[in-house]
């Protein structure tokens, strides 16, 4: 079979459900990564670009992918306590995008193409309706957005960023590099 | 009921047991030691950079089912019950008591007095400091004195420390690095160097935080020691007519209808300040109907510790967090109290900080911050100085009711009553209760005076009493403690009681390097009487 005759079975393939690759249940579809990606922008720092933009949204698709369900957390210390990881939170993920996709296009399109203001205020909607108050310690999965931004924002290059300094925190560092004022961020 | 003898039992498998084994097997290297611990086993040094990474990015635990469900006790600080026990994820705070600790009821009229002399804990402090290779300086106190240098030099300083330090000696304490049990020059003792992962207290990558299950497995490798994990021993028993333990009676998780019976011509009780004290009220008898070692009926009383005071200051220095958050600045200025003053004692801690300087999803009124104007606000206020934590732990003496007991309310799968401790102060302790908060405030408020920075609230006091001990004091008067300045029961000639569960009083500091001293002198005479 050539080339392009293998290539038009396969998209005939997929065109019938019963073939379909079945998604994890781990995953977001990918319409909706289009949908997450199109935020990014948004709510991500311009410093980072868009290739970094980009690598936060990979980085977070990654963080779904590897979520644990069931599995102990932290205790504590003083008043410790057992609590265990909830389901994946990548079905509910799905809702929220397509949900805000929808809320986007009744404003009159993608979401990236809106004005900031309406960005902002249906993303402010979205966040209240999720009972999301603050930005999450880490990703809680009350909502996409904010988890995105928790993903992002909590981290070592963010903290770097915020500093304009090569910190480095919870990475491996030699302990001579951190007795020196740290050095300033590349780029 | 299966049968396993050996010379020396030692119940309990965290840092003291691991200490007092090596030591034990050193001095007497034919003696057959088992330990027996309730929990499991992980030795999977492999996968601790996986569970670094996942603690941080998802908050799991790393120490997967160090814990059993139905074993936990109300009013105990930590779920893990494992080899290697709590310090599997201590901060490796490696801080002396002083001589004043030993001397409460001479000096002050307060609580007891220990029955040691300092000098002799302090040659054990030394033998503790270069078991565990704590990292350290010597105090600028003069007082502090010490007889052999630390281990290690001090764990450098962070940009951030030295600015803190020369911030927080505006004030006129003098300050120092906190002493860590870290491999800072270099792997050693089959553990690696520090890598600065800063997650010390939940999982160090390299194993440069000392760690006993590190210990465990090098003593099985050289059959100095049996360990049998996943056995919880329920009971003490009696030899006929006499009063010396006889065995140990246990059961395996997977064989729990099928008890083993330990014997041993001496048993160590290494479980900590909570399971020492539990077993030994589990034991009761017709002869010992109020549980084994407590004819003076102290057994699961004077439960210690030290209660600790919390504040945020917010200072003009700039510091960049994240270098190195689990290490801290120590001042021992309050380790001592002069004559004819009201009696206050504490350390005074620092830390760097973000507290309040991180990033938020919306800006004071309400707004919610997108992209760039989240990163702007949080940089804005990130760079507008510094914040810094700071803390006291302070003397806080119990009183006899500050008690362990059985609660027949909550029992494990055996149907034994699980151990509820509550802790109290006594009566002058509790009186000096709002002194002791209105002091440790003037310390905080003098150290931001200084240098023109302010507190951000009020401090507090914690609601639970850290580095906790006690329960089995010791002293020389069989009717007002449990066991010997060794921790040999008053009661059983053949039964020890070692680390924490011993101390009178729980001193101002962080306790581990006295419970692994004082196990290190337990074991020279438990070598000597087995």
């Amino acid at each position: 079979m050539k080339r392009r005759q293998a290539l038009k079975a396969l998209t005939a393939a997929a065109a019938v459900p019963w073939l379909r690759v079945e998604l994890r249940a781990d995953e977001i579809p990918q319409e909706q990564v289009f949908v997450l990606r199109d935020v990014a922008p948004t709510v991500l720092p311009s410093a980072i670009g868009a290739n970094g933009q980009h690598e936060a949204v990979d980085n977070f698709l990654r963080w779904i992918r590897e979520y644990k369900e069931g599995v102990a957390l932290s205790h504590g210390y003083g008043d410790p306590r057992l609590v265990k990881s909830g389901p994946t939170p990548a079905p509910s993920y799905t809702q929220q995008l397509i949900a805000l996709q929808q809320a986007a296009q009744a404003r009159g399109g993608r979401f990236g193409a809106l004005a900031l203001e309406t960005r902002r205020e249906l993303l402010d909607a979205a966040l209240r309706a999720a009972d999301v108050r603050t930005l999450p310690g880490r990703p809680d999965g009350k909502h996409v957005v904010a988890d995105l931004m928790a993903h992002y924002f909590r981290s070592s290059a963010a903290n770097d960023l915020c500093y304009r300094a090569q910190i480095g925190r919870h990475t491996y560092r030699a302990i001579r590099v951190t007795t020196v004022r740290p050095a300033p961020l590349r780029g | 009921m299966a049968v396993h003898e050996c010379d020396v039992c030692v119940i309990g498998g965290g840092i003291t047991a691991a200490l007092l084994i090596e030591r034990l097997a050193a001095l007497k290297p034919n003696l057959r030691i088992t330990a027996v611990e309730a929990g499991r086993s992980i030795f999977d040094r492999q996968n601790r950079p996986t569970y670094h990474r996942r603690a941080i990015e998802y908050g799991e635990h790393p120490w997967h089912d160090d814990y059993i469900e139905d074993q936990q006790a109300k009013g105990m600080i930590s779920m893990t019950m494992a080899v290697g026990g709590q310090a599997l994820h201590w901060g490796g705070a490696c801080n002396r008591f002083s001589a004043e600790d030993l001397r409460l009821k001479s000096l002050y009229g307060l609580a007891d007095d220990w029955p040691i002399e300092w000098d002799e804990l302090e040659r054990y402090y030394v033998q503790a400091e270069h078991r565990l290779n704590v990292a350290g300086d010597p105090s600028p106190y003069a007082e502090d004195r010490r007889s052999a240098p630390y281990a290690q030099p001090a764990m450098p300083l962070s940009f951030n420390l030295q600015v803190l330090k020369k911030w927080a000696e505006q004030s006129g304490l003098k300050f120092s690095p906190l002493p860590m049990a870290r491999n800072i020059t270099g792997p050693t003792d089959g553990r690696g160097a520090c890598g600065l992962y800063d997650t010390c207290g939940e999982v160090c990558p390299t194993g440069a935080r000392y760690s006993p299950d590190y210990t465990y497995q090098q003593m099985i490798a050289a059959k100095k020691v049996t360990l049998h994990d996943r056995t919880l021993i329920r009971r003490l028993t009696l030899a006929d007519g006499r009063d010396t333990i006889a065995a140990a009676v246990g059961h395996h998780q997977d064989r729990p209808n099928d008890p083993t019976e330990y014997r041993a011509r001496l048993f160590v009780l290494a479980s900590g300040q909570c399971w020492s004290s539990h077993l030994l009220l589990l034991s009761a008898s017709s002869r010992f109907p109020n549980g084994v070692a407590n004819r003076s009926g102290l057994v699961g009383r004077y439960m210690n510790g030290h209660k600790f005071i919390s504040a945020q200051a917010s200072i003009a220095e700039e510091t960049f967090p994240g270098q190195n958050l689990t290490h801290s600045l120590i001042s021992r200025e309050y380790f001592r109290c002069a004559p004819g003053q009201p009696f206050v004692r504490h350390d005074t801690r620092v830390w760097e900080s973000s507290a309040g300087r991180e990033p938020r999803l919306r800006a004071a009124d309400g707004r919610l911050l997108l992209g760039d104007e989240l990163l702007n606000d949080w940089r804005a206020r990130a760079l507008d100085g510094s914040s810094v934590r700071l803390r006291t732990y302070y003397d806080s003496h119990p009183s006899a009711d500050s008690r362990l007991t059985l609660d027949p309310a909550s029992k494990n799968r055996y149907g034994d009553p699980l151990p509820k401790i509550e802790h109290r102060l006594d009566a002058a302790a509790a009186a000096r209760e709002g002194a002791t908060l209105a002091h440790c405030t003037a310390v905080f408020e003098r150290m931001v005076k200084a240098s023109g920075g302010r507190l951000t609230g009020a401090p507090t006091v914690s609601s639970y009493w850290d580095h906790p001990a006690g329960g089995c004091r010791m002293g020389t008067d069989p009717a007002h403690s449990v066991c010997d300045s060794f921790g040999r029961s008053h009661d059983h000639e053949n039964l020890f009681v070692i680390g924490a569960p011993t101390l009178p009083t729980g001193g101002c500091t962080n306790g581990t390097l006295t419970f692994v001293a004082l196990s290190l002198r337990s074991a020279e005479r438990i070598a000597e009487a087995v």
